[in-house]
């Protein structure tokens, strides 16, 4: 299991040019607590900029925490880096970080080398690997006649050659197309049901997230601010319900005619007009105060359901939250 | 020690796949030092070499004396531009995931500059075909001294390569040190005139040249028959520099490492 305690990274970057930079301080971390156990698959979340791919950083130990402690299967991470290198592995997205002019087979051979697999488990795993990335007959062709999915699938395969106990996983299917991405996750899955391998992944992707993850951690501007599984992340945010409806006819005296009816059940009820629906947010649950409203004024109703609510915009939504609390 | 190999030979053949396609390295290896070469020889002819101050220089083996000169340098700066090869691997990406591995580095840094070493004997045999065509009868060689010195001077060369290798891998700005070190190897390390006959500072600046110690021990034994007690002080002076020049990489090693786990600037570019 890796157990990370309130991890903090401060880069020091230098500001404007010349002889005399300015030196600024900047906290991408600021204090992260997170658990991988194997077997599971751990979603890390946060808008662009929170802090996910530093957070990876630290725990591939590409960076060293300005504070904090880590340990991966009771080895300090902090005090030796080498010994989770050789445990771990990690896929970024992009066609980046393999090379162009080498063949599919021949970057896994490298990478393996530089991982001392020995030889003969190398060959083979790596007729493995990349069966499994469907690349099985582009196995002698230089990477830059790839394409762009092409390159990612090799990527994932460079990310299993030492068999890494853990993986970590940043945004591994952007740019991907629906079929490859399914591919990849029902992939994930299996590695970390199957292999019991432990599984970080931080995807913009909330279908993604909301599909694989076990355990998700919701990270802004450096802090963690929620964790918990998916259902109760989306329901801890939204206690609130959400309705959608469309009614035969259209207008705004129909939508205040409506509000007027259902702030005598509850006072906090919201009614939104878009194009041709009313949304309606609620603390109780008002669908038959709802139906009866139309009814009283005469209105047909087309479509009336209750809207599931989203992972991501529980993310935006808290995320806007904390931007608030902390401005005011 | 056996991972150690494994990863200097990786290395080795991966830089040789990716980068020694293009043509452009024989044009700065090869071409550039033998047209210089010419320039060079055409221009000294113009003058009465017979009474210079350099006891071995003679008109007659004028012409092998610089073909040396200009061997010693190719062979220098082909384990030199191998450090370029990081800066591509900055960009694009895969540097840092040779940080993430459990790779030792400076197997990879040796693997790197070593990777020309193939390049780098082609063009000396080039050169030592072209000596022996010209003037054999000029040559006065001892074969023990000779392998001696080859040995040494291709010690200082990786061991050369390695630091500058070792330094580029600091930042991506550390470019500015070709410019600093390379264009003045050629000047300062007597490539074209001893350093015998420099004025005193640029005597001082050639000093910090391994390339002029390697170029005089090999015009020594080519061109003059030194035998192995004659070199002895080249030997030694050759044998610290590799040893200096190593233990200096060994720090960098690890100060580039922990420098980069603290700015992150592996991914910068
Ligand atoms: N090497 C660096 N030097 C200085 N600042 C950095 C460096 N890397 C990241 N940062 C800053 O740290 C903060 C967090 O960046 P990080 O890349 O971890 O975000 P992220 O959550 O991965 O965002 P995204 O979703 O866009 O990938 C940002 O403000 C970024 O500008
Ligand atoms: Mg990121």
């Amino acid at each position: 299991m890796i157990i990370a305690e309130h991890l903090k990274k401060t880069y020091i970057v230098k500001q404007g040019k010349g002889l005399f930079r300015e030196k600024q301080e900047i906290q991408a971390v600021r204090d992260i607590s997170l658990q991988i156990e194997k077997g599971k698959i751990v979603g890390l979340l946060g808008i662009n900029g929170a802090g996910k791919t530093t957070t990876i950083k630290m725990l591939t130990t590409l960076l060293s925490p300005t504070e904090g402690s880590y340990f991966l299967d009771d080895i300090d991470g902090v005090k030796y880096p080498v010994e989770i290198k050789k445990r771990i592995n990690m896929i970024a997205g992009g066609e980046r970080m393999i090379y162009w002019r080498l063949t599919a087979y021949e970057n896994l051979w490298y990478y393996g080398q530089i991982y001392n697999v020995s030889n003969n488990v190398l060959k083979e795993r790596i007729d493995t690997l990349l069966k499994l990335v469907g690349l099985e007959n582009k196995k002698d062709v230089p990477v830059e006649t790839f394409s762009k999915g092409m390159k990612q699938r090799l990527q994932i395969a460079r990310g299993l050659i030492n068999d890494p106990q853990y993986l970590f996983l940043d945004e591994p299917t952007i740019g991907l197309d629906a079929v490859v991405s399914k591919e990849l996750r029902s992939h994930i899955k299996h590695l970390a049901k199957e292999q019991n391998k432990g599984i970080l992944i931080t995807s913009h992707y909330m279908g993604e997230i909301e599909e694989l993850c076990d355990y998700i951690y919701i990270m802004n501007d450096g802090v963690l601010i929620k964790k918990g599984t998916v259902k109760e992340l989306t329901t801890e945010t939204f206690n609130r319900k959400n309705y959608v409806l469309r009614l035969d006819k259209h207008s705004k005296e129909i939508t205040e005619c409506i509000c007027d009816k259902l702030k005598v059940v509850d006072a906090t009820v919201e009614v939104k007009d878009e194009n041709d629906a009313i949304y309606i947010n609620s603390r109780e649950n008002i669908s038959m105060e709802l139906s009866r409203a139309c009814m009283e004024a005469g209105l047909y109703i087309r479509e009336m359901y209750e809207k599931e609510p989203h992972l991501e915009d529980a993310i935006i939504r808290l995320s806007r939250e904390v931007h608030h609390e902390a401005v005011y | 020690m056996r991972p150690f190999i494994k990863a200097l030979a990786a290395e080795m053949i991966k830089q040789h796949k990716n980068y020694f396609h293009s043509k452009m390295i024989y044009v700065s290896l090869f071409v550039w030092p033998f047209l210089n070469f010419i320039t060079t020889y055409y221009s000294f002819k113009v003058f009465d070499i017979g009474k210079s101050k350099i006891a071995y220089i003679t008109a007659e083996n004028m012409v092998v004396y610089l073909l040396l000169g200009y061997m010693c340098m190719s062979f220098f700066r082909s384990l030199v531009q191998s450090a370029w090869n990081f800066s591509f691997e900055r960009i694009s990406g895969t540097l840092e995931l040779i940080y993430l591995s459990p790779v030792n580095r400076a197997a990879v840094l040796l693997g790197n500059a070593v990777s020309s070493l193939f390049e780098s004997v082609f063009v000396m045999l080039i050169f030592s075909l072209l000596v022996i065509v010209m003037k054999v009868e000029v040559l006065i060689i001892k074969i023990l001294p000779c392998i001696t010195v080859f040995f040494i001077v291709t010690a200082m060369a990786v061991a050369w390569g390695m630091f500058l290798n070792s330094l580029f891998l600091f930042s991506r700005d550390s470019d500015f040190l070709f410019t600093i070190l390379e264009e003045p190897m050629e000047i300062f390390s007597g490539v074209k005139v001893p350093t015998a006959l420099f004025p005193l500072w640029a005597k001082a600046i050639s000093i910090i040249f391994p390339l002029t110690y390697a170029i005089e021990a090999v015009r020594r034994v080519v061109l003059t028959g030194s035998s192995l007690y004659e070199i002895r002080e080249f030997a030694v002076i050759g044998i610290g520099i590799t040893v200096v020049l190593f233990a200096l990489i060994s720090v960098i090693i690890k100060r580039v490492e922990s420098h980069m786990r603290i700015t992150g600037n592996i991914t910068l570019f």
